[in-house]
Parts: C-alpha cells; structure tokens; sequence
C-alpha cells in the first residue's frame, strides 16, 4: 500500500466522500447480487440502501450549520434541523454494515466473493471515517502493518471456507470455524507488539500534529 | 513569522488550566466493532469461516488500537485579544493545548448570544486562533469550546469543554461632530469661545489701548481711523460641564436598534464629542428602581468610565433615588444636561420637568423608533391613535417648557437632528 500524500483542500475532501459513497453502493451491489428471494432478502437489501444512502447524505450535509438557538423557528425551518439532527444522529453505517453481511449470507458459501466484500467494507469504512473527519489519507499511515496483518488474516479466512470438509456433518465445519478464530485471536495477540514497535507508536509520525 | 512568535509568547503567559478528559469510543471505532461482531456472530451460526476472516482486520484495528497511550488531563490556555471591545469589533481569541502527546486536537467554538464567531468555528491542532465579532452591548460570554482529542488511530475520542471568558461590549458609538454649546459657560479654560473677552483666538471686538495691552494687538487700521491707538479683543475659551441622561426604563423596538440601544450608542457619542473639546462630562442613567450616576470629569479615560457606567450601574447606584437627591458633584448647577429617551416613562417625563424649573439646560434627544402595530379592530386603531396623541402632547409640553426635543432614527449622524442647536448657543429661558 503506498501513500502519496495528504489530500489536501476541498477537492481532496470531496473525492473522499465520492469514494465513500461509491463503496458504500458498491458494497450493496456486490452482497445482493444475484438477487435472492429467501429470508427476508427485500428487507434486507433495503435496509442496506437506506443505510448507506442515508450514510452519504449525512456526508454531504456535514458541513450545513445548525443554529445555537432554534427557538420560535418557522415550521419548514424546524422540519428542516429535526431532520438534520436525526441523520447525523442514527448510526447508519452500522445499520448497512448488518444489512449487507445480511444479504451475503443469504447466498450460498462463495468464500472469494465474501473477502472481496470484507475488503470493500473495510474500505468503506475507513473512507467515510477520513470523509467525516476530514483527515487526509495520511492518518492511516500508522494503520497500514495492521491492515496488511488483517487482508492477509481475510484471505486465510476465505482459504478456510474453500477447504472442503473432512465429513459429512457439522463438526467439520465447526473446526474450520475454530481454526480461523484461533488465527485472529494469535494476530490480536501479537499485534499489540507490532503495532509498538511501528514508527507511529514511537511518537515519530510524519506530519502529526502534537509535534513542535 | 515574528507576530506568530509574539503571539506564542503572549499565550504562553497566560496561566492554563488543567482540565479532565473524558475518552469515549470515536464512531470510527463503533462501526468497526459492528463489522467485526457481526462477522464473528455470522461465521459461528451459519459456520462460515469467511466471515471471520472479514471481521478479522476490524477487530485487529481495533485491538491494536488499545495500545495507544492517551492524556487523562490536558492543559488548556485560552486568551481573547481584547477584554473590552466595541460593537462590530473584531476579537481575536487565541487557544492552545499542552500535554496532548500525539493526539490530534480539535477545537469546535460555540458563540454565546450576540456573539459573531464568522466564518470559522473549527480548528484542527494544538495551537489555534479564532476571530468573533461582538453584535451588540452588554457583558457577554464568548461562548463555550469543545476540545476533542483523538488518538492516532482515531478510534477513542477525549472530550472537554472550555467556558470561555466574559467580554465587556461597549455600544459603537454614532457619528458626531458638532456640540451645543451653552450660551452661558463656567469661568474654567476650554475651548468653546464665550460671550466675554479673553485670551482666545477667535475675534471678540475693538477697545482703545490701555498701558499693559500687548503691541502685536494693536489694530493700526483702526487706530489710524480714529486717531488713538486701538487694540483688538478676542474671546474668552471656556469649558461647560456636560450631564448625559440616559433613559433605561424602556427597551421598545427591533433588538440592535432598540430604544435603549440608540440612547447608549447616542450618549457614547456625545461623550466622545464633548470629551475631545475638553468640556467635563458625566451621566447619569436612570433606570426603574433608582438611578446611577458618575460626576463629570475630564479625558479619554472617563469615556471608558462614562460607558461602564451605563452598563454596569454599579458605582454611585442609589436604590430609589430622584434627582432632587442626587449631589451637586452629579448634577453640577450651570450644567448641558443632554437626554437620550423614548419618553415613554411619564415618571421620567415629569423628572425633565423638575429639572427644567430648577433651571438646567436642556436638550431631549428622541430616540422611540417604535409603535404600536397596525390592527384592523376600530378599537386597536383608537387605541394606536390616543398613544400617537399622547407621544405629541409629551414632546409638546417639554418644548412648552424651553426643552428643545429633537428626534434621532439611530442611522443618520446625530449632527442632523442636532444642526439647529448647534449652530448658535444654547440658552435656556428661565
């Protein structure tokens, strides 16, 4: 993964959030399609595009101001700030997140498809938190052994659920299911020490701005 | 690069305050957690191990971001460029973090009331500068200010908040130039030319030469004239003592430009004016429950007294207080007694009266900029038509009694509405 610098300005911010969006859609494209018709798949899916609609709307709407005072408002304009409030309010990305891994689910075991998708909705999230922060691509700097430890965990992940089952039964899948739990808790493990030793641990990140 | 550095140094030396950190989880670090515990809880019911796998880098991030090192207490120094400020002023506000360690800093200004804060109400760093505008008088609080603290990994969130310091807003004084001036003044210097000869600049008459007369006076045209040496004569330069009223018992009309706001912004201006021509000039701000009064007195300094005066009213204040009792060091006798009213107290109408028949000059500056609003009822009409009679017959009898009554819309300069007073010397009939 390489970094090329800050983003800086409002251009930088608004291909943030445009990536955002982007991966938010994409995220539900992807999980939903092909389209099934079992275990409340309808609702799902449409709870996944309201919350990542809504996600982007509050993006884009970050910026409006919203007066100290609301008393004796005129009735559109007090509409307006409950309807503000609300959707900066609702955590909808996390409403998405459940909606989409929802509808992967519903689909027969495609373990490559559902990486792709964990590496979309970890990139999804990651941009709407840079979007809403407005922090530039260089916060993540300090991220990236960690998230090289999580894409590779992901692809073991995914290697586990391609692995054909000893037998016939629940047990194999069960011990498929303990061996890439026994991983992640070994990585979380071991990161604590990784993440230490990385440069920004160390209190020498580039461009922080605590330093004098 | 310099005025940075002074700026530093001048923050630097304001004494900070340490203060709690509350850390809580950033959004950033909630949405992960719902990505990583529904992938773990899916892969255990549906026994799908991919699903762990794409939970596994949230919950890494989040693990690894346990090992962050965060401030329990900050020390935040907060200094305004300014603790008094006039309205429409600009105020800096300078803020600075210390102890943060790594943390990225945020700082989010909330404006108090009639608190301009710009365009600007967020700053990223440990070191900031915010600029606001105080938007009408009044001691007011700046605001409040938010300090967000968040890691390095962005994933807990330590938050404060900063009550910021009070601001004393002075009303912007109006535009005034010219000064009435008494046709009577005190024998002190100043500079208002009187009626008698003296030793001022401006021409006052031709006298014969008499032993001790200076010889650059002499008038040899005249004197050629009329055989005799003559001298010439030059007006006396006085100061007169100047009492501004200011009503405080009504506060009518739009909030900016209200009846109380044109009396202080007027009164402001008529110290400013009368300040600078040396004359001595007190208050005296009669509100309900008494009145507070500060004597006459001289320099830039008693401008600043005069203002503070009318805002705070502590100083002189005399619970239930009329004028008959007020001292002569407040009302001195001979004085310019110069009123800012709506007019609207008949207490303080009568109390112009008094004033009138112990015989100071006086000059009533109108400043009701309000009425009653238009209604279709015959009744509310009558009604709107007895307080328009009312208003006349208050201002009528005050200029039946010698008190001249001019009116001013707080926009124009107050020079208009006081051309006519200004051009000749005020004399009151007694």
């Amino acid at each position: 993964m390489t970094f090329t610098g800050a983003i800086r300005g409002g251009y930088g911010r608004a291909a943030i959030r445009g990536a955002a969006i982007l991966l938010g859609a994409g995220c539900v494209v992807w999980a939903a399609a092909p389209l099934v018709r079992s275990g409340y798949a309808g609702l799902a899916l449409f709870l996944a595009i309201l919350g990542v609609a809504a996600g982007a709307l509050r993006l884009v709407l970050a910026a409006v101001p919203v007066p100290e005072d609301n008393y004796l408002l005129p009735g559109p304009l007090r509409a307006w700030l409950w309807f503000l409030e609300n959707l900066r309010r609702v955590p909808w990305e996390e409403g998405a997140l459940i909606a989409i891994l929802w509808l992967e689910v519903l689909h027969p075991a495609r373990p490559w498809h559902t990486a792709i998708l964990g590496a979309a909705l970890v990139g999804y999230l990651l941009a709407t938190h840079l979007a809403e922060s407005g922090a530039s691509l260089e916060a993540l700097r300090p991220q990236v052994r960690v998230l090289a430890v999580g894409a590779g965990l992901l692809a073991l992940g995914a290697g586990a659920g391609m692995i054909p089952a000893v037998g016939p039964g629940a047990g194999s899948a069960l011990l498929r299911l303990v061996a890439a739990g026994a991983l992640i808790a070994a990585a979380g493990l071991v990161l604590p020490y990784v993440a230490a030793g990385s440069p920004d641990a160390r209190g020498s990140g580039r461009g922080t701005p605590g330093r004098r | 690069m310099s005025s940075s550095t002074d700026q530093n140094d001048r923050l630097l030396r304001v004494p900070g305050h340490e203060l709690e950190l509350h850390w809580r989880s950033s959004r950033h670090a909630r949405r992960l957690l719902t990505l990583g515990v529904a992938g773990v809880f899916i892969a255990l019911l549906a026994r799908r191990p991919e699903f762990a796998g794409v939970a596994a880098p949230a919950l890494l991030l989040l693990a690894a971001g346990r090992v962050q090192r965060r401030p329990a207490r900050i020390s935040v120094r907060v200094r305004p460029s300014a603790t008094r400020a006039f309205e429409g002023e600009l105020v800096a506000l300078d803020v600075r973090a210390e102890g943060q360690g790594g943390s990225h800093v945020r700082w989010t200004l909330h404006p108090g009331t009639e608190i301009d804060p710009g365009d600007v109400t967020a700053a990223d760093g440990p070191q900031a500068r915010f600029t606001f505008t105080p938007e009408r008088w009044g001691r007011r609080q700046i605001g409040t200010m938010d300090v967000v603290l968040r890691d390095r990994w962005r994933l807990a969130e330590g938050h404060l908040t900063v009550i910021l310091p009070k601001l004393d807003c002075y009303p912007a004084p109006a535009d005034q130039r010219t000064k009435v001036v008494l046709r009577r003044l005190p024998n002190r210097l100043g500079e208002h030319p009187a009626r008698t000869s003296g030793e001022g600049i401006e021409f006052f008459g031709v006298r014969e030469y008499v032993p001790g007369d200076r010889q650059r006076s002499i008038n040899w045209p005249a004197s050629t004239r009329r055989g005799r040496l003559q001298v010439n004569t030059f007006a006396a330069e006085r100061s007169q003592d100047v009492v501004l009223l200011a009503d405080a018992t009504s506060d009518v009309g739009v909030p900016g430009s209200s009846a109380l706001d044109l009396a202080l912004r007027g009164a402001a201006a008529a110290a400013r004016a009368y300040l600078e021509g040396r004359d001595r000039v007190g208050v005296i701000t009669y509100q309900w429950g008494g009145v507070s009064w500060l004597g006459p007195g001289l320099g830039r300094r008693q401008l600043y007294r005069i203002i503070d005066s009318m805002l705070a009213s502590d100083s002189g204040y005399a619970r239930g207080a009329n004028f008959r009792r007020l001292p002569r060091a407040a009302l001195p006798p001979g004085a310019l007694v110069v009123v800012f009213s709506p007019l609207l107290d008949q207490r303080f109408v009568e109390a112009l009266r008094d004033m009138r028949e112990r015989g100071f000059h006086m000059l009533v500056v109108d400043v009701l900029n309000a009425e009653p609003p238009v209604r279709r009822r015959t009744e509310d009409r009558m009604a709107r038509r007895i307080w328009q009679m009312e208003q006349d017959a208050i201002r009528f009898s005050l200029r039946e009694l010698g008190i001249p009554v001019v009116h001013w819309d707080g926009v124009q300069s107050l020079d208009l509405p006081l051309a006519a007073h200004t051009r000749r010397p005020l004399a009151g009939r007694r």
